[in-house]
């Protein structure tokens, strides 16, 4: 162990007293010569200045013997009766004992005052091991040069072995992240400093092979991971300053955790906007053919002196036919975009009967052969829906009904209001569902009939279920009692905003 | 309809159809494939209706509508491939009356062009103080609203919200501008008014609200009135 003594660590400590000695003994013998000329109090001050030295150059215990030694001497080679130990006059006991005070009391304040300088200058290459291990961390790009970088300042520190067990969601994920661990690890110790968010010390760990100290490093945020430490025999670091260093890396993590979500919120911002432009292209790809063809069968349709009854139905079918793939497109677009996942709702307080009335013309067409009835309370409360999604809902239950259907039946759509909910139903005089089926038509490409000679696909169901869900609400199919099937969507209410009242002029 | 119209559309094939629909009707129509050619001809050949596809290779037919309107009020009828609404929305507040999304029937796409010819306003004719639907007539000079004959009692929001309404028929009135314009700047995303509102003067004015023939719902993009 070094004492911070410059001359000290050079010795043996039977050598170091016996310089003490030779110095005092020479000091000493210069003097009396001097032993008539020179008063006592003179001859001490030497003796003192002998004792100063002494400790500061060569540590306490030399300087407590020097002292001693030095008393001995000036009471044998110059107090009266000289050259023996016996002292006539007692005053010069009174100088002994002050001798020996400050002889003690100096040694002690120079070896103290050397102990804090010695204590500095470590304190000062740990500051500045620190120091280059922040520079080091600063510059740090992947989590394993973080853990090479501490690995290193440790040993070099402690001489023990360390390791950084990454963590995700405060929990240690499973052995592969301890792999590579230069010894073994306590999972239960790092799983407490984790979750208890304190260091964990045990000298039951003894040993290379074991971490004995676990560390949790976190910031304000969050917890990064546990910082493990095999058992520290010979600290030159407190550990304080290994909890400084902890977070010091907690730091460091959390930046590379950043530049990681920046990374990924920059690609998903790319991907989103690559994926919104290739449904973009593709809906107006798909459309522009469609809008011919709906314009060549309409044009027909127009031509002068008229067609033959034939060709006027064939180009009205080809119309309709085109417009349905258009729903279909649509639909299928729609559902592309919200299995993506990141389609943002447009929520906005609105009243169904906007919905309904728009869905209904919106089918107009389609709904030709039908008897539609709606049924909507006109007090209805204000739901929040994105009303473009919602709407799509409504055609398809609607597009489905006279789909499935016979010609001139009835059509009933309306708006229940419930205690916590608004309903909607949509009523045919149809088939209804399938007894086995009915849990399944939400499914993607699952048909009310089999082999089913009807256009469509199972898609209007399907994106129906993903809309409704995306509100938080709930759809399901029903057979009634007296024949046809039914389609009900439950929404949440919600607390819509209050207007402000009108004032009556 | 002798009125000579301006399309302008990138597509040859859907150009060919609109040109021959309206020669059909008796239209004079001029054909632009960009947005270039498309404001030459605005100049050249004065038309009195333009078509417009927004989705044009030289530029963006926002641009077009915001250009146009610094000078004229020409009906500019949209037609849009897109299905967000936000195009159709950000080319109505530039200044287009009406927008169709594409495939339409012809059809529907002449009753459009009709509806926007007519509403040119003719200096010849009075300008009547009393409007006629269905069974309601609004007399703007008494401000008396009557339907099947009998008084209709509108508060003041709603009679304003009818006036917007019905001041311009079959043009397309985004949310924004009609809350803008009857409650003020600051409501302009206050939208649960104007649904709550446009709820009242459904039931106040139309024979069936919940499928109404009058005050037509735009989804996402605004209201229309239609006489």
């Amino acid at each position: 162990m070094k004492s911070g003594f410059p001359l000290a660590d050079r010795f043996s400590p039977m050598q170091r007293y016996f310089l003490t000695a030779i110095f005092c003994v020479i000091t000493a013998f210069v003097l009396t010569f001097f032993a008539d000329d020179l008063d006592h109090a003179n001859i001490v001050m030497p003796l003192l200045l002998v004792v100063l030295l002494v400790s500061v150059s060569l540590g306490r215990d030399c300087a407590v013997f020097s002292a001693v030694l030095c008393v001995s001497l000036f009471d044998y080679l110059f107090v009266p009766p000289r050259f023996s130990f016996a002292v006539n006059d007692p005053q010069y006991l009174v100088t002994f004992f002050v001798m020996l005070v400050v002889a003690f009391t100096t040694a002690h304040m120079a070896s103290g005052l050397k102990q804090a300088a010695a204590d500095a200058s470590k304190r000062e290459e740990v500051t500045q091991a620190l120091y280059k291990v922040a520079k080091d961390l600063a510059g740090a790009l992947t989590g394993t040069q973080v853990n090479d970088i501490i690995s290193k300042f440790i040993l070099e520190q402690t001489a023990s072995k360390s390791w950084i067990i990454e963590t995700q969601d405060n929990k240690i994920v499973n052995d592969d992240m301890t792999k590579g661990s230069p010894f073994s690890i306590e999972s239960h110790m790092a799983t407490v400093a984790l979750r208890e968010q304190r260091t964990v010390n045990s000298s039951a760990l003894n040993g290379a092979d074991w971490a004995s100290l676990y560390m949790p490093l976190s910031t304000s945020m969050r917890t990064y991971g546990v910082l493990s430490v095999s058992n520290i025999e010979n600290p030159r670091i407190s550990l304080k300053m290994i909890e400084a260093l902890a977070s010091l890396i907690a730091i460091t993590l959390e930046r590379l955790h950043y530049v990681q979500v920046a990374h990924k919120t920059e690609l998903e911002i790319m991907s989103e906007r690559l994926r919104s432009s290739i449904l973009s292209a593709l809906s107006h790809d798909i459309r522009t053919p469609l809008t011919v063809l709906v314009g060549l069968a309409d044009s027909l349709s127009m031509v002068k002196p008229s067609l033959p009854q034939q060709a006027l139905e064939t180009s009205a079918a080809i119309t309709q036919q085109a417009m349905r793939l258009t729903n279909l497109v649509s639909n299928l677009l729609e559902m592309a975009r919200l299995n993506s996942g990141e389609v943002k709702l447009r929520f906005e307080w609105h009243h169904l009967q906007d919905v309904v009335a728009a869905s209904l013309q919106h089918l107009n067409l389609a709904l030709l052969d039908h008897q539609v009835i709606s049924n909507i309370p006109s007090n209805l409360p204000l739901l929040e829906i994105d009303a473009v999604l919602m709407e799509r809902v409504v055609s398809n239950l609607v597009e489905n009904a006279a789909k499935y259907s016979p010609k001139g039946s009835r059509i009933e759509i309306g708006v229940i209001e419930h205690q916590k909910d608004i309903e909607i139903y949509v009523l045919d005089q149809g088939p209804g569902f399938e007894a086995t089926k009915i849990k399944e038509v939400f499914s993607l490409f699952v048909r009310g009939e089999k082999e089913s000679n009807k256009p469509g696909f199972g898609v209007g169901l399907a994106i129906s279920q993903v809309i409704v869900k995306a509100h938080r609400g709930n759809i399901y199919a029903e057979n009634s009692i007296d024949g046809g099937g039914s389609v009900h969507v439950l929404l949440p209410k919600g607390t819509p905003p209050v207007l402000e009242q009108e004032g009556f002029a | 309809m002798d009125s000579r119209v301006l399309v302008i559309e990138d597509e040859i094939q859907i150009r060919r159809i609109l040109k021959n629909a309206l020669t059909d009707e008796g239209c004079h129509v001029s054909e632009a494939g960009t947005v270039k050619e498309g404001l030459r001809l605005v100049g050249t050949t004065h038309p009195e209706l333009i078509l417009l596809d927004l989705g044009l290779p030289d530029g963006d037919g926002i641009g077009f509508i915001e250009e146009v309107r610094g000078w004229s009020d020409i009906p500019i009828l949209i037609l849009s491939a897109r299905f967000d609404e936000k195009d159709k929305i950000a080319g109505l507040n530039a200044g287009a009356d009406d927008y169709l999304t594409k495939p339409f029937g012809v059809g529907e796409l002449i009753a459009r062009i009709r509806a926007l010819l007519r509403r040119k306003p003719r200096l010849e004719d009075e300008i009547s103080p009393v409007v006629q639907f269905g069974h309601c007539s609004v007399d703007f000079s008494t401000r008396e609203v009557l339907r099947a004959g009998e008084e209709i009692h509108l508060t003041p929001i709603e009679y304003k919200l009818l006036t917007v309404m019905l001041s311009r028929p079959d043009k397309v009135m985004t949310q924004t501008h009609i809350l803008k314009t009857v409650w003020g700047d600051s409501y302009a995303e206050s939208t649960h008014y104007l649904r709550i509102y446009m709820s009242h003067l459904r039931q106040k004015l139309e024979d069936n609200p919940s499928q109404p023939k009058h005050f037509l719902t735009e989804i996402g993009v605004g209201y229309r009135f239609k006489e």
